[in-house]
């Protein structure tokens, strides 16, 4: 497809590492395995003498080898932790589609990746305040009144940006979805005995949306059905495992709300 | 008639919220809440034909799940981008919190109960996305060949 003139031992080497930077933008962003895998062997195929090149991704690492004139690179990278950011892995997934259909040099390539890599992501503040807008709308789509809403808006808000502040610390995610729940607990139960919420139940329903495993379920069947099981079952369990998180932290809360009560 | 419009812009605005939350790139994210509206819109809708939230769900992640995989295909973006938000919300933090509740109280048959149905919910979310992925996968694969 390509006639590269200095393509040599040290660029298919180059290449490998180009192709694995990728890949390793994209699952560290949350895009499913089989897409990182397609996106490897698609950049590493697309340049000529590479005999033959695979991938295999879980979501905690990724092992990639190709084979350039009798000789084979493999290269393994260990993906410790990860956040949900889709624009980044719109990014690579565009950046992937002009590497492949045009001749992009190695070193551009590895330029264009580094800016994505450092892309910007919407500030914590405008975070924070969709975070509350959606609990808000979502308290009225689960029958809230009006200072039902105006509640739910408010923690929210303080869900999310405290959640994005606890995720600084790189605890374990179980914590943070733990701490995320028990917060939004406790304040929509100081704001039902205050008297700003109307309907308790409600309130700590939508403040917990913005913790529920959305992106692990998503990603967990879609990975199941191309295949890849073991990403589809250690997705699984993130989900399961988030949602037991998110139980415990509202449980921990309600139980001494309960007992205090009685 | 008018609820079903209130119902449809909560939707889409929660949807919007979320699809910031995670990052969507600026272009993407009222095409985003519309597909979320309109998944909310489709379970709202048919949860007063059934008496069970987990058809609904289920009709209603199919519905984002074909929607997502079609502006994919349109605007050349993954799926993801458009699901992710959609599916939010319909996961189920109710039936969550309400397995909790019961279980605190120890109303041991509640908790077996809205417990079942949390499970099922989640299920039926898995269902739909699994149809609607595997449809368009079979359609590519014939276009292609």
């Amino acid at each position: 497809m390509n006639n590269n003139i200095n393509f040599d031992r040290n660029q298919a080497k180059r290449l490998l590492l180009l192709a694995i930077l990728a890949g390793r933008i994209m699952l560290k962003n949350g895009a499913e395995t089989y897409r990182v895998e397609d996106t490897i062997e698609r950049m590493i195929k697309s340049r000529k003498g590479i005999k033959f090149a695979h991938a295999f991704v879980t979501p905690t690492g990724i092992f990639a080898s190709l084979e350039y004139e009798d000789e084979v690179f493999t290269y393994l990278v260990r993906i410790k932790s990860r956040r949900i950011d889709l624009n980044k892995i719109n990014l690579v997934n565009e950046f992937s589609r002009e590497f492949v259909s045009t001749n992009m040099s190695i070193d551009e390539g590895f330029d264009k990746l580094k800016s994505i890599y450092s892309a910007e992501t919407y500030s914590l503040m405008l975070n924070s305040i969709s975070g509350g807008l959606s609990c808000g709308f979502l308290s009225f789509m689960f029958g809230g009144s009006t200072m039902d809403f105006l509640a739910s808006l408010i923690i929210g808000f303080i869900v999310v940006l405290s959640v994005n502040k606890i995720a600084r610390y790189k605890l374990a995610f179980f914590i943070n979805n733990f701490l995320g729940a028990a917060i939004a607990t406790l304040l929509s139960i100081v704001s039902y005995t205050v008297g700003i919420a109307d309907n308790m139940n409600t309130v700590i329903i939508a403040s917990i949306m913005p913790l529920v495993p959305g992106v692990a379920i998503t990603n967990a069947m879609r990975d199941t059905i191309s295949g890849d099981f073991v990403s589809g079952l250690s997705r699984g369990m993130e989900a399961i495992f988030s949602a037991l998180s998110i139980a415990f932290g509202v449980g921990f809360i309600l139980n001494i709300y309960l007992w205090r009560i009685r | 008639m008018f609820e079903t419009i209130k119902q449809f812009v909560f939707s889409f605005i929660s949807t919007i919220g979320f699809s910031i939350i995670f990052n969507i790139p600026k272009g993407l994210i009222v095409k985003s809440g519309i597909v979320g509206g309109i998944g909310w819109l489709v379970f709202y809708i048919s949860s007063q034909f059934f008496s069970s939230s987990i058809i609904s769900t289920f009709f209603a992640s199919l519905t984002v799940g074909i929607l997502g995989e079609l502006c994919a295909r349109y605007f050349k973006k993954p799926a993801t981008v458009f699901i992710i938000p959609g599916i939010i919300p319909l996961v189920p933090g109710a039936g969550l919190y309400y397995t909790m509740l019961a279980l605190l109280e120890e109303d041991f048959y509640a908790a077996a109960t809205k417990g079942t149905e949390t499970i099922f919910i989640a299920a039926a979310i898995s269902a739909g996305l699994i149809i609607s992925t595997t449809l368009s996968k079979s359609i590519r694969r014939a276009n292609t060949k």
